[in-house]
């Protein structure tokens, strides 16, 4: 038998699926599509950094690195070798999760701040490397992915639609992997070395091996959305795979609204891409600078006044609305 | 050959000057308040500003600016201190990563609404003059922007070791709660660290006006640097920030003469890779925090 809160919950949850599932054939509008896809595109990215800089709280802001191999490994095997982005997603996603190796041993020798430098200097290293090397992939001036029309298989798209659900699919896929660690003991480990690192190592967790197998997970799944990305915009170039703003937003999306938590980088996805979209439509689209102003007064904001995000604010109001009637509890 | 290599090691020592002003900001503020700045290359992107407007608007030598760049930016970091990094200092690295980060952010996209993409210069009557010794070039611009750093670096040096203000500094860095018992304002001790480390990010700009372009995104190619050094010279020690950016303003210098032009990031970025491999201590010792 459901608790009464559980019953709302599943309930919430299925009017959300069913509304997401349908927006695509009720909204037509090729822009408001594009804003959906950005959203969901965005919390996947988040929901991928925030099982790593989330849970566990190291604080990368280098994703940027596994987002662009894992769009340069589909895109050379595509253009190169013929070989479907379906497959060329996976591809990037093992070849991304096989260089947080290395980044991860030459990185977690650093702690707190000086981690999240040595992650965001390993991926400019990467960037300067796909900029330098012409012979490995096109170099600075990047390259257009072939428009091969209505191509399913090599995930080529008629309809901004098809791609709204692919990306779809992956948040769902990001959000069910988050909630099964959520639920495992991978999860409390997470959180303990979130918490206290050496306390966690005391009493018997793994950390360096903990740490190292979050990284590869969140690698892998920052390289879908990197293969995803290049797919929809039919373009790549080592500015655009590489891009630290794409780090930049990793992290932000998870922290506004709320880090460590399931639904944290979602819920700060759509507020800032929201606000994003709006601010694009009020002072068009020669607008340098102004939505990254945005973006760190709302950072500054929160972390000043709501250091849990906006789920925080979401659990309070549900904990004092519980506290007012705890006879079922 | 050996002319060429003098060359690139004076030019190196030269812009190293500038990276250590750099530096020994971040690793002072490090040291003693505990936390990383993310935002210190903006600073000195600010005080190039200062720079440009006293020098298009008024005809102020750049150099002479660092009069009016490095108490503006005192103050601007006393504040900064106490109405933000105040307020998130503690045991969790997120808040203080991230409000740093904002602030990087912030400056740097309000610096593009402000004063656009462009790139200014100012020309001073020195800007292109040059002394010769043998068959060596060493422009004046640049000589200066060296000593007067190495100057500011020693001054530094000076008042945290004879001063009752810098011994305070020295105590609250080694141990925070035993300085607090002895007597010591913590507050006051972090804002003055703070201030400071701004004054000299400053300086570093209004040094670099006369031969280097000011736009927004300027502070990152020198916050970088100065990261890398900081942990090349063991987090929170001031003379191992000022001789790891001599030595990568070198690395970078030699880099582009014998690897290629644009090489300078691609040495720096090997640089912390091969630290972080090798001596992640970095090269003095001590313990990685």
């Amino acid at each position: 038998m459901m608790t009464a809160a559980g019953k709302w919950k599943a309930m919430t949850l299925g009017l959300v699926v069913v509304v997401v599932l349908l927006l695509p054939q009720v909204v037509k509008s090729s822009f408001a599509i594009d804003i959906f896809i950005r959203i969901l595109l965005f919390s996947f990215i988040g929901v991928a950094w925030n099982l790593m800089g989330g849970y566990a709280k190291q604080l990368s802001l280098g994703h940027a690195a596994y987002f662009g191999l894992g769009a340069y490994t589909s895109t050379i095997m595509q253009i190169d070798f013929g070989i479907s982005p379906w497959i060329g997603m996976i591809a990037g996603g093992i070849v991304a999760m096989l260089a947080s190796l290395p980044i991860g041993w030459l990185c977690f020798r650093l702690r707190g701040p000086y981690f999240t430098i040595a992650t965001i200097a390993t991926a400019q290293a990467l960037m300067l490397i796909f900029l330098k090397f012409r012979d490995l992939a096109w170099g600075a001036e990047g390259t257009t992915i072939p428009n091969l029309g209505s191509s399913p298989l090599m995930m080529q798209f008629e309809t901004k639609a098809s791609y709204y659900y692919v990306v779809l699919g992956l948040l769902a896929l990001g959000l069910f992997i988050t909630h099964r660690i959520e639920q495992s003991w991978m999860g409390y480990y997470l959180v303990a070395i979130g918490e206290d690192e050496d306390a966690a190592e005391a009493i018997g967790v793994n950390a360096p091996r903990i740490k190292r197998d979050i990284y590869m997970l969140s690698a892998f799944l920052t390289a879908l959305a990197g293969t995803f990305y290049v797919q929809y915009i039919y373009f790549i170039d080592p500015a655009t795979a590489f891009s630290f703003n794409i780090s930049i937003e990793a992290a932000l999306v998870s922290i506004v609204g709320g880090i460590g938590t399931l639904w944290g980088p979602v819920i700060g996805t759509v507020l800032l891409e929201t606000t994003s979209a709006l601010l694009q439509s009020w002072l068009g689209s020669t607008t340098g600078g102004i939505q990254l102003t945005v973006y760190a007064l709302i950072l500054m904001a929160v972390i000043l006044w709501r250091p849990t995000g906006l789920m925080g604010l979401v659990t309070d109001a549900y904990q004092r609305h519980r506290h007012r009637k705890p006879a079922h509890a | 050959m050996l002319e060429t290599i003098v060359q690139a090691v004076i030019n190196g020592l030269l812009i190293g000057g500038i990276y250590a002003l750099v530096s020994i900001g971040v690793t002072l503020i490090f040291g003693v308040v505990k936390i990383v700045n993310f935002a210190q290359g903006e600073f000195v992107m600010i005080g190039m500003y200062i720079s440009f407007y006293l020098a298009t608007q008024f005809g102020i030598d750049p150099i002479l600016s660092l009069f009016v760049s490095m108490p503006v930016l005192f103050v601007i970091g006393v504040l900064v201190q106490h109405f933000l990094i105040r307020r998130v200092l503690g045991p969790n690295d997120m808040p203080q990563i991230f409000l740093t980060f904002a602030l990087s952010l912030l400056l740097l996209n309000l610096s593009l609404m402000l004063f656009t993409a462009n790139y200014r210069t100012v020309h001073t009557s020195y800007s292109d003059e040059a002394l010769h010794l043998g068959g060596l070039y060493i422009p004046v611009a640049k000589l200066i922007a060296f000593v007067v750093a190495m100057a500011l670096s020693g001054a530094l040096w000076v008042f945290l070791h004879t001063t009752d203000l810098g011994k305070a500094m020295r105590a609250a860095a080694q141990n925070r709660d035993v300085a607090t018992l002895m007597g010591i304002n913590p507050n006051r001790v972090f804002a003055v660290a703070f201030g400071a480390a701004l004054a000299l990010a400053g300086a570093a700009g209004s040094l670099l006006m006369p031969f280097y372009s000011a736009y927004p995104f300027v502070g990152q190619v020198f916050v970088l640097m100065a990261f890398v050094a900081v942990v090349l010279g063991t987090l929170g020690n001031v003379i191992g920030a000022l001789v790891a950016s001599l030595m990568m303003g070198v690395a970078e210098s030699l880099g582009i003469q014998f690897v290629g032009a644009d090489s300078g990031l691609i040495v720096v970025f090997a640089m912390l890779l091969l630290t972080l491999a090798f001596k992640p201590n970095g090269l003095g010792g001590g313990r990685v925090r």
